[in-house]
């Protein structure tokens, strides 16, 4: 197809998906309205479970399920990347250059570090009390520690973050999240089910399972998130050509 | 632990195979490292065959995870339904993926470093995906899976990144199975808009509940629905990843793709439109028929029309894969339990057939570093056996008995009518033709030899990089000298000009043991295989679970029963049997593809590449815009189609 048609195509398809969709949403339940059959199940479950933040009630107990798969797909994707980005055969790897940083950006970036660090743990930690959770948390946790690459330079990263420690701590997060499942089934109640002490309501200690699948996410993603970013910084920053010159 | 207990280990097994494969990575040498991933894989299957025995004549044990067990008939939690269908392809997946593990044992030259376990994770982790697509009982849950399958196939797909073109074709394949996913999630938010629930049988029995049949809300939540299912099974004009992904893939991959991730797309749309869409409240069934129809016999015509004119060999094989998921979507139009039975064999047949032909031409790329169909001509006398199994392999897609797949498609034309009977005769003969060409042009050198250099140039021994003569380094080599595409020039061109010659370039040591055999890792599981495909039509046992599967995949009622805590057993349909009406058709097809493949070597390729059919090949251009663009007025069909 060449240009215009393609366009052609396009713009057909999208006219005839948009008229679907006009057909559909006159069909659907007036904006405003009270009734919310999911929702009104999913925050008496969750009060139910000692659970006060009723997201992660859903993420973590009423459907843990889907965070299984969803966690899997995080696993997958970074386990794809690596592979995918490797060291080929026609690649070689030289030293990353020292950068010269401002010192203002430098000072802020030192100083948002470990705040942003001790933010990322907290979000964590507070999964199931408050918004946040493992997922958003431990990409709090991982920004923290990019933060030294502006800061300084890409060597210092390098140092602090070893690639096979995180790939590790990556791996043995998934892990934990099956292994927490298994557990329970093989104590006699159904896979993932929420059978420990349910905790006084809005504390930390409370929700049963919630916090500890919560806590094998957080460890996942921060993990993830480093080993992704390391994937790609290194294919920028690291890897060249075998016959070309310095990138 | 009850059988219903036991369902999520599916899918948990392998993901902590995966997860344990990548943490001890490091550490592992290879060899531990597949045995390791083998016996995940195997254990998983042979999980899913307890499982599916322990449950005979019964609907099949239910699970709600976590115990979300719903009370006064609402809940929040997922289910997962072990019945015949989810449970025997889950089996059916293990095996293949067991099979594919076997296979690459000697594949691949060398794992990336300090990840000697991420190919077999990769794949245990496509396995789970896999299972529970297959096994999950709520819609969202079932979109987290097909994700899970996408995200990986594209890694697997693009695993050989030293090629620009695995990365493309990876790249294609994200694109359009992405966009696929974003229809099937807007489809998922319409109907829990409507009805507040996920799963299949509660959206279902919300939708029956409503007064008043499915109104345009309800089909366009169902063509968004299926408009990803589609393009996972590979639909006209939804198909066109396809092509581009297999020539591209490593083989091993190429035969979970084929043998059996497209067809849980169709899988896909059956359980979707039962379980949820065949009430009162859903879609007429005339409306679902008109609509797979059209889908089967567009997808079915096109591919066998592309198949017969490919010579990339695995691009050949993809196109047959089409074509065959057009047949199964043409035959499920019927709507009956006997067509679900006849898709289900033929599906079965199919998966261990093709995915034993893509292990034969593997052998090829290992040998030769080439998988085109004019440079090997003659080339594969010395690998006698291979020849015997990939000749076996074309009669067994053309509809030869007792395979599995002529048992298949006699019970599809029987379910699906006269004039589909024509369809499935043609379409099978065709495909079966093009392979059969190419086993009596590559395996006995008949017909002509071909124009051109007679002996093939591998590029990267004419760069002197011997060191990359290995098994992955030809696999790579075979899928670097063609495009990945029809449409480009380069890629259709027949002969690969100013290209240096090598003398003896065929004969890298690429084994220990002598040249003329192939591993024997890979032959196992090419035979094993293709062996799968004949039991299913010669072992009478495995007919009535077949037809069981089907009962409860095709009835609406029981399967709302079933997950509701209720069970009740669907009238048993009659076990599938061969009737002579059925044997006769096929040795039809059987006979016109011997015809076509014989008179197929004194074809030129400008002919076979006939000038009316070249609009169709520019068509698949490898430009993504142009698959997004189809793939978008083909949603738009769908929808307009259900009107």
């Amino acid at each position: 197809m060449n240009k215009a048609v393609r366009l052609w195509v396009l713009g057909v398809g999208c006219a005839g998906v948009a008229v679907l969709f006009a057909g559909a949403f006159r069909r659907l339940p007036e904006f405003g309205g009270s009734h919310h059959p999911y929702g009104a199940r999913a925050v008496a479950a969750a009060l139910h479970r000692h659970t006060a933040n009723v997201v992660s009630s859903v993420n973590f107990d009423q459907r843990s399920f889907d965070t299984l798969g969803e966690q899997a797909i995080l696993f997958g994707a970074v386990l794809g990347t690596v592979v995918v980005l490797r060291q080929a055969k026609d690649e070689r790897r030289v030293p990353p250059e020292p950068a010269v940083v401002a010192p203002t950006v430098r000072g802020y970036a030192l100083v948002s570090l470990p705040l942003t660090l001790l933010v990322g743990l907290y979000v964590v930690a507070h999964g199931q009390l408050s918004p946040g959770g493992g997922f958003q948390g431990g990409l709090v946790v991982a920004t923290a520690l990019h933060l030294l690459y502006v800061a300084v330079d890409y060597r210092a990263l390098e140092r602090l973050r070893p690639v096979p420690v995180f790939a590790l701590a990556d791996a043995f997060g998934d892990a934990a999240y099956l292994l927490l499942g298994l557990a329970v089934l093989v104590a006699g109640a159904s896979f993932l089910g929420n059978v420990l002490p349910l905790g006084t309501f809005n504390t930390l200690a409370s929700g049963g399972i919630v916090p500890l699948l919560n806590a094998a996410i957080g460890i996942e993603v921060a993990a993830a998130a480093v080993v992704l970013l390391a994937q790609f910084l290194d294919q920028a920053l690291e890897l060249v050509p075998r016959d070309g010159e310095h990138r | 632990m009850t059988a219903e207990r036991v369902l999520p280990l599916l899918v948990a097994v392998p993901l902590l195979g995966a997860a344990l494969l990548v943490g001890a990575g490091r550490w592992l040498p290879r060899y531990t490292a597949d045995v390791f991933g083998l016996l995940v894989s195997g254990g998983t299957g042979a999980l899913a065959v307890v499982e599916l025995v322990g449950a005979r004549g019964e609907p099949g044990p239910v699970e709600w995870v976590a115990g979300w067990r719903p009370e006064g008939g609402s809940g929040v939690g997922i289910v997962l339904v072990g019945d015949g269908a989810g449970l025997g392809l889950a089996a059916l997946i293990s095996a293949l993926v067991t099979a594919a593990l076997v296979y690459s044992r000697r594949f691949f030259d060398e794992p990336p470093p300090g990840q000697a376990g991420a190919f077999p994770a990769l794949l245990l982790l496509f396995q789970a995906g896999m299972c529970g697509f297959v096994l999950t009982g709520d819609l969202f849950n079932a979109f987290v899976f097909f994700e899970l399958m996408g995200v990986i196939a594209y890694a697997l797909t693009g695993y050989r990144v030293e090629e620009a073109r695995a990365v493309q074709g990876a790249l294609t394949f994200g694109f359009v199975n992405s966009l696929g996913g974003y229809a099937t999630l807007l489809g998922i938010g319409l109907l829990y808009a409507r009805t507040g629930e996920l799963g299949f049988a509660q959206i279902g029995a919300a939708l029956d509940a409503a007064a008043g049949g499915g109104d345009a809300l309800v089909t366009t939540g169902f063509a968004l629905v299926a408009t990803g299912l589609l393009v996972k099974a590979a639909a006209v004009p939804f198909h066109f990843w396809l092509p581009d992904a297999h020539s591209v893939a490593p083989t091993p991959v190429c035969m979970l793709l084929s043998g059996v991730m497209v067809e849980l797309g169709v899988y896909g749309i059956a359980r979707l439109y039962w379980a949820t869409f065949a009430g009162p409240g859903g879609v007429s069934a005339a409306d679902a028929h008109w609509v797979l129809l059209v889908q089967g016999v567009s997808t079915a015509v096109l591919g066998a029309v592309m198949c017969w004119q490919q010579r990339h060999l695995k691009r050949l094989l993809a196109f047959s894969t089409i074509a065959h998921t057009g047949l199964f979507l043409t035959a499920l139009s019927a709507l009956t339990p006997e067509a679900a039975t006849g898709v289900g064999v033929y599906l079965v047949a199919h998966a261990g057939v093709k995915a034993a032909l893509f292990g034969c031409v593997g052998v090829l790329l290992d040998r030769f570093g080439s998988v085109d169909e004019r440079e090997l001509h003659g080339r594969g006398r010395e690998l006698r056996f291979v020849g015997v199994l990939f000749a076996l392999g074309g009669l067994a897609l053309a509809g030869l008995p007792p395979f599995g797949t002529a048992l298949g498609k006699a019970l599809c034309e029987e379910a699906a009518g006269p004039g589909a009977t024509v369809l499935f005769v043609a379409v099978s003969a065709v495909t079966g033709a093009a392979v059969l060409r190419t086993a009596a042009g590559v395996f006995l050198g008949a017909g002509q030899p071909p124009a051109g250099p007679p002996h093939f140039a591998p590029r990267a021994a004419v760069r002197g990089e011997g060191k990359e003569q290995r098994p992955g380094a030809s696999e790579r080599r075979g899928a670097d000298e063609f495009g990945t595409s029809d449409g480009h020039d380069t890629a259709s061109g027949p002969e690969q000009e100013g290209e240096p010659e090598t003398t003896g370039s065929g004969e890298e040591p690429e084994t220990a043991g002598p040249v003329t055999r192939a591993p024997d890792s890979m032959l196992v599981a090419t035979t094993a295989l293709l062996a799968g495909g004949l039991a299913v039509g010669c072992v009478p046992a495995l007919w009535p679970h077949l037809a069981h599967a089907a009962d409860g995949l095709s009835d609406h009622s029981a399967y709302l029963a079933a997950v509701f805590g209720s069970p009740e057993t669907p009238p048993a349909s009659a076990a599938p049997s061969w009737r002579v009406s059925g044997v006769l058709l096929d040795l039809l097809a059987t006979l016109l593809a011997l015809v076509l493949a014989r008179t197929a070597p004194r074809i030129t390729a400008g002919t076979r590449r006939a000038a009316w059919a070249r609009p169709l090949r520019r068509l698949h251009s490898g430009h993504v815009g142009d698959y997004v663009a189809c793939t978008v007025a083909g949603m738009a069909l769908l929808g307009l189609l259900l009107r």
